[in-house]
């Protein structure tokens, strides 16, 4: 707090200043202030009112299906479970998109488009740790975002159950899948919205990027499955971004596959594969786009 | 201890394709201080103060900075360095304070650290309830002072400044020099401040460095390119001719220059001969000074002598 008697005195420009004798924690300390401040920022936390609106809306209406089952459940307690663990991303994945497109932007292209890179570059860090905090928080975020609901499912299934002790032994063994499953698909969406985010400073063409590559990956798979046939036909789910985060949470979860997931019925090796692929191929771009990048 | 060279060069090059040449083998070696960096724009300043950040990558050569690697040692390196661009560079949707703490923060400094000295620098850079608000709102000149801020906070020890006085009006500009000039000099931090314009420099810098199409054309102390001269100019309002032939009848190296007459200070003080000499031939006396060379004046030898405001004798 600066005192009104500095102002009063002429040389109020020289009090403050001092030598700094202290530590200095380096290249991990930096990663986690870039970390913390990406988290916060994806929210809109320390930001003005506009900026916490869309993120904050479309996470809460990813907690909407947990709320209708809670609401269900409460009404007729006898075990009607229409939204299951397993299911869950199923309903919300467009929302999950949606949460991608406004935030990837936010936490990548900001920083381009202020020019503030310059000065993350000029610090005591490498550009690879950099990106690799920005990472770290929309994985985070989206980990957040889809967990949240998925313990107001699992407690409040466990609370509104005749008997909470034997739901919580009956389901205990589903908290790996939920935990694994989201962390699959927080780092496959996370993975790409970034890499394609990363790549302009201009907002709306990044939320644009994202948002055509899951629409149109969705589109094109949609047709092959529909056109082609045989061997082609059953591969070619593997266009559908949400295809594969559903084969990929049906094989986590060990649970029985539904729609064209049954229809096509291939190993769930493959949707891991091509989650572990895309995610890859995605991180390497980000690293070369970071590298490369003008400051 | 002898002292480490602050910045060396070994044959620096930087290209941009095969057209541009940024830097053109640039070989200098500086010990610390405060040095100005001058260059028309385009003459390799800021390409220069960017190699050094690692922010760009030479062609060829290498650089060490405070002894360290600037292509190898980079991160070792920056906790030491502070970088205030010449362009934008403040995200606007947040407060001076909070940016420059995580700016802190992101140098190494401990979350506390970093708070208490954001209070401690944004005040000596001289911003105080502002730096509460939004950076939305702020000044050209406020810009400017959180932009030095975030370089001066984790307290480092040698400061890169492109342009500082870019955008300023006279009077923020002299604050702003004011406040490098000080925190070189009172601080023991190094500082390396580019500008194009010599003024600048006169006024802050003790060493300076002039670089042109990326090569190095003259590395000095200040000092040694103001040098006086030993050359008295007498300036009077008319007859400069009659006053410069009595002169050299009394055996004095003169020449005549428009209104002014030269006179060489080879062997005596001939102030009292030259002032007898015009109250006799009746003349109006306008100046007398010993001549004092400008920085403008050495990089502009064809503009005219404007900037001498050296006391008249």
């Amino acid at each position: 707090m600066s005192q009104p008697s500095e102002q009063a005195t002429g040389s109020i420009y020289d009090l403050g200043y001092r030598r700094y004798e202290g530590v200095r924690l380096g290249r991990r300390h930096a990663m986690a202030a870039i970390y913390l401040q990406g988290l916060k920022g994806a929210f809109g936390i320390g930001r003005r009112t506009s900026s916490k609106i869309i993120p904050i809306v479309l996470a809460i209406i990813v907690m909407v299906p947990a709320a209708i089952q809670l609401g269900l459940a409460a009404l007729a307690p006898r075990d009607v479970a229409v939204i299951k663990p397993e299911n869950y991303f199923g309903f919300v994945d467009i929302i999950l998109a949606l949460f991608c497109a406004a935030v990837a932007p936010e936490l990548v292209g900001r920083d381009q488009r202020t020019r503030t890179l310059s000065l993350y570059f000029s610090r005591s860090l490498l550009r690879s740790d950099y990106a690799v905090a920005k990472f770290a928080a929309l994985v985070t975020a989206l980990l957040i975002v889809m967990l949240v609901p998925q313990v107001l499912l699992f407690g409040g299934s466990a609370l509104a159950s005749s008997d909470s002790w034997a739901y919580l032994q009956d389901n205990w063994r589903q908290v790996a899948p939920i935990v694994g499953s989201a962390v699959g698909i927080a780092v496959f969406m996370g993975s790409i919205s970034l890499v394609i985010a990363a790549q302009t400073p201009r907002r709306a063409y990044a939320t644009g990027g994202v948002l055509a590559f899951f629409v149109i990956l969705r589109a094109v798979g949609g047709i092959l499955t529909g056109t082609l046939s045989g061997d082609y036909r059953r591969y070619s789910v593997l266009m559908d971004p949400f295809i594969i985060l559903r084969g990929l949470t049906t094989w986590i979860f060990r649970s029985a596959p539904e729609g064209v997931i049954a229809d096509v019925h291939i190993s769930g090796w493959f949707y891991l594969l091509a989650a572990v692929v895309v995610a890859g191929v995605s991180l390497a771009l980000l690293y070369r786009r970071y590298q490369k990048v003008e400051t | 201890m002898p002292s480490m060279p602050l910045l060396e060069t070994f044959s620096l090059t930087k290209r941009y394709g095969l057209a541009v040449t940024a830097l053109d083998n640039l070989s200098i070696s500086l010990e610390p201080g405060i040095i100005g960096l001058v260059g028309a724009n385009g003459a390799g300043k800021s390409t220069l103060l960017k190699i050094l950040l690692g922010l760009l990558t030479p062609t060829s050569g290498s650089a060490t900075l405070l002894g360290f690697d600037v292509a190898t040692q980079g991160p070792e390196l920056r906790q030491f360095v502070g970088y205030m661009p010449e362009h934008d560079c403040l995200p606007i949707d947040m407060t001076a304070t909070d940016f420059v703490a995580h700016m802190a923060e992101v140098n190494g400094l401990p979350r506390r650290a970093a708070r208490e000295r954001t209070a401690e620098t944004l005040r000596h850079v001289g911003l105080f309830e502002e730096r509460y608000r939004e950076m939305r709102g702020y000044s050209t000149g406020m810009k400017q002072r959180v932009k030095l801020a975030q370089a001066l906070v984790h307290d480092p020890r040698l400061m890169l400044l492109d342009e500082p006085t870019n955008g300023l009006d006279p009077e923020g500009r002299d604050e702003m020099l004011d406040l490098v000039h000080r925190t070189g000099t009172e601080f023991g931090i190094a500082v390396i401040m580019s500008s194009h314009l010599l003024g600048e420099i006169e006024q802050v810098c003790d060493h300076l460095v002039v670089i042109e199409a990326g090569k190095l054309v003259r590395s000095d102390a200040v000092s040694t390119f103001t040098a006086r001269t030993g050359v008295l100019t007498v300036e009077v309002e008319t007859g400069a001719g009659q006053l410069a032939e009595r002169l050299r009848q009394q055996g004095l190296a003169v020449r005549e220059d428009g209104r002014e007459v030269l006179v060489g200070l080879a062997n005596a003080q001939p102030y009292d001969l030259i002032r007898d000499s015009i109250v006799d031939l009746g003349l109006g006396l306008v100046r007398i000074e010993q001549r004092r060379q400008s920085l403008e004046e050495l990089f502009r030898p064809a503009a005219l002598d404007e900037g001498t405001n050296v006391a008249a004798v």
